[in-house]
């Protein structure tokens, strides 16, 4: 008796109780469905973690560790700024290199009028405005006539604006940094997330903020590479060159983000693998379910197992078709729960903000887990329909 | 067709062995219509699972159509069921969920048969029982002389030696009863063994020969039957 006709035959006494075995089903429903949440949002947030270590487009950030003898020699060496100029147009002719992010920010005073505040003055290059897609909510954005004209402009921060402006209109307004008055053209958006809050800014195109803060060199660096394959090669690449060009020996460097990401991928995984196994404790009790409803059948059934072992059927063709029964009701199950874990986690990202992974890996595995678990519960109850005495069985009423 | 040597049957009652069937020898031949009669505790159900193989003696030997069966494993008794005998029940025994057609498919399935085969085996046994037109009805839109043509149809689909039937008029008018009696003669006269088991006098009519069982011993000697009845 091939497989195909017990599926089938399994479908039809499936059908025969609908509502009693769409109720079992709900038990591998909701067990597969949430084991398939748990895993898709694991790996969504794992994702997610990852490539926020990477940095959005391919970036790479260059630090400084100078070492002892270094500091040594100059101990004032942590208040300078380790990347000069030329360091960034070095950096620029790396083939692997797409376009270097500089930055330098200081702690400064502005005033405006008579109030006065606390920010971080940053000033950028251009590529940084590119990269960091700094928003502008009022205003305008820097151009790049400002920066190549080293313009005496600025953007602030939205938290800035409420601090110093009180609701005024920041627009054209002019502040002074470091004494120097520099003009409002543009103020930025509020941060979004989860874990944004507004703090005090100022950025300045870097050719300004040279002039203002007296100092060319960059205290931030930060690297973009065509390809996420590059980067790390890119990576390795600018701290040699920028090594050989500090006769330092390993004090510029930057961040192996692989080991990194993989710190977080296994923090991750074993949430992960937490909370799947109290969703799979659930699928455990369904699958109990199962084997309850499969050994109340085999008790109803009694005269049909009499009648078929009358007709010729093995004890072997009676459990087969027990055991392919309760596997087609935990592979329906199983697929509607992952149909049920799909959507709930698409949900569940779109309003938490949180991206949700399915993967083919997860569904495949989902189909075959229920179906093991339709096979290991509905042992006890097939064994038990193949056991029947074939005479007891055709009397019983 | 069937041999039966020195065929006990005991069961265990307590602590006390009680036979039901007494060193039975019997014969039957290919192409005999054998009435089985006899009171309710005979033991005259026991002999007729023990010929169904639906059950092993105790001890003794069964030959069915040369193959010694007394010793099978159940494996192998499920597929001399299959292959070699047809069953007709007192309660029909028709799967309720499946059809007329579905239901006299199902000893093929068992025999491995192929699905246009089947359909097309069980149309032929369902039409010579004249259900043509009752092919896809479930066994509750049927009356019972309709469910018991369809247990026959189903009885023949494999194309047995021997049909067993048990009781197959127990639940049936008179009427219906006598017409269910002439599709087995007719059977019988195609060569098919039939053996009915019946404590109905009319029924047993249509035998050629009748075995009276009575406190699991045969009474009423095969032959000496026959020479009454010719």
């Amino acid at each position: 008796m091939s497989f195909m006709e017990n599926m089938l035959m399994a479908l039809s006494s499936l059908k025969a109780h609908k509502l009693r075995s769409i109720l079992t089903m709900l038990g591998i429903i909701i067990g597969v469905g949430a084991v398939i949440i748990v895993v898709a949002i694991g790996q969504g947030g794992e994702a997610m973690l990852k490539s926020q270590i990477t940095g959005p487009g391919n970036t790479i950030e260059m630090f400084y560790q100078p070492s002892d003898e270094e500091i040594r020699a100059n101990p004032n060496i942590f208040q300078q700024a380790p990347f000069k100029q030329e360091d960034i147009r070095a950096l620029e002719q790396l083939p692997e290199v797409k376009q270097v992010v500089a930055s330098s920010t200081t702690l400064s005073a502005v005033r405006y009028q008579q109030d006065t505040a606390d920010v971080s003055s940053t000033g950028i290059n251009q590529a940084y405005l590119k990269l960091n897609q700094l928003k502008v909510e009022k205003g305008r954005n820097l151009s790049t006539a400002d920066f190549l004209g080293g313009r005496r402009v600025a953007l602030i921060s939205n938290k800035l604006q409420e601090e110093l402006f009180k609701g005024k209109n920041p627009i054209g307004k002019i502040i002074t940094l470091a004494n120097q008055p520099i003009e409002v053209i543009g103020v930025l958006e509020k941060p979004t997330g989860l874990l944004a809050f507004g703090s005090m800014e100022v950025y300045l195109p870097f050719q300004t903020w040279k002039i203002i803060y007296g100092s060319s060199d960059f205290t931030q660096v930060t690297i973009q590479a065509d390809s996420a394959e590059q980067l790390q090669t890119a990576g390795k690449k600018a701290a040699k060159l920028l090594n050989r060009m500090h006769n330092t020996e390993k004090s510029y460097q930057v961040i192996n983000m692989e080991e990194i990401a993989q710190g977080v991928g296994q923090v991750t995984q074993i949430m992960t693998l937490i909370i799947g196994s109290i969703a799979g404790i659930s699928l455990f009790v369904g699958g109990i379910g199962v084997m309850n409803i499969m050994l109340v059948s085999v008790t109803e059934r009694t005269r049909e197992i009499g009648i078929r072992m009358a007709l010729g059927a093995t004890r072997g063709q009676v459990l087969t078709q027990f055991l392919i029964e309760s596997m087609t009701l935990t592979l329906i199950g199983g697929i509607l729960g992952i149909f049920l874990g799909w959507g709930t986690s698409e949900i569940v990202s779109f309003f938490a903000g949180w991206p949700s992974l399915v993967s083919w890996q997860v569904v495949l595995g989902g189909v075959l887990f229920s179906m093991v678990i339709g096979v290991v519960f509905g042992i006890l109850p097939a064994n038990k329909a193949s056991k029947l005495d074939p005479i007891e069985s055709l009397r019983y009423e | 067709m069937i041999r039966l040597e020195s065929i006990t049957k005991s069961f265990l009652v307590g602590k006390e062995s009680i036979d039901i069937l007494n060193n039975i020898s019997l014969i039957i031949e290919e192409g005999e219509f054998v009435a089985i009669m006899g009171p309710s505790g005979s033991g005259k159900s026991t002999l007729m699972n023990i010929i169904g193989c639906l059950d092993k003696p105790t001890s003794g030997q069964y030959f069915l159509g040369g193959e010694d069966v007394s010793n099978y494993n159940d494996k192998e008794l499920a597929r001399v069921r299959n292959q070699s005998i047809g069953f007709v029940f007192q309660q029909f025994h028709l799967l309720p969920r499946l059809t007329a057609m579905k239901n006299v498919e199902l000893p093929m399935i068992y025999a491995g048969i192929s699905k246009s085969e089947r359909q097309s085996r069980a149309e032929d046994a369902l039409r010579k029982m004249g259900l043509e037109d009752r092919m896809d009805h479930l066994p509750n839109a049927l009356s019972g002389g309709q469910k018991q043509r369809v247990a026959i149809a189903r009885s023949i689909v494999n194309r047995p030696k021997l049909i067993l039937a048990d009781e197959p008029t127990g639940a049936l008018d008179t009427k219906t009863s006598m017409a269910i009696m002439e599709q087995f003669r007719e059977l019988n006269q195609e060569g098919v063994t039939v053996v009915v088991v019946t404590h109905e006098p009319e029924v047993a009519e249509y035998a050629n020969r009748t075995i009276l069982v009575r406190d699991g011993m045969i009474q009423v000697s095969a032959a000496a039957e026959r020479g009454q009845r010719t």
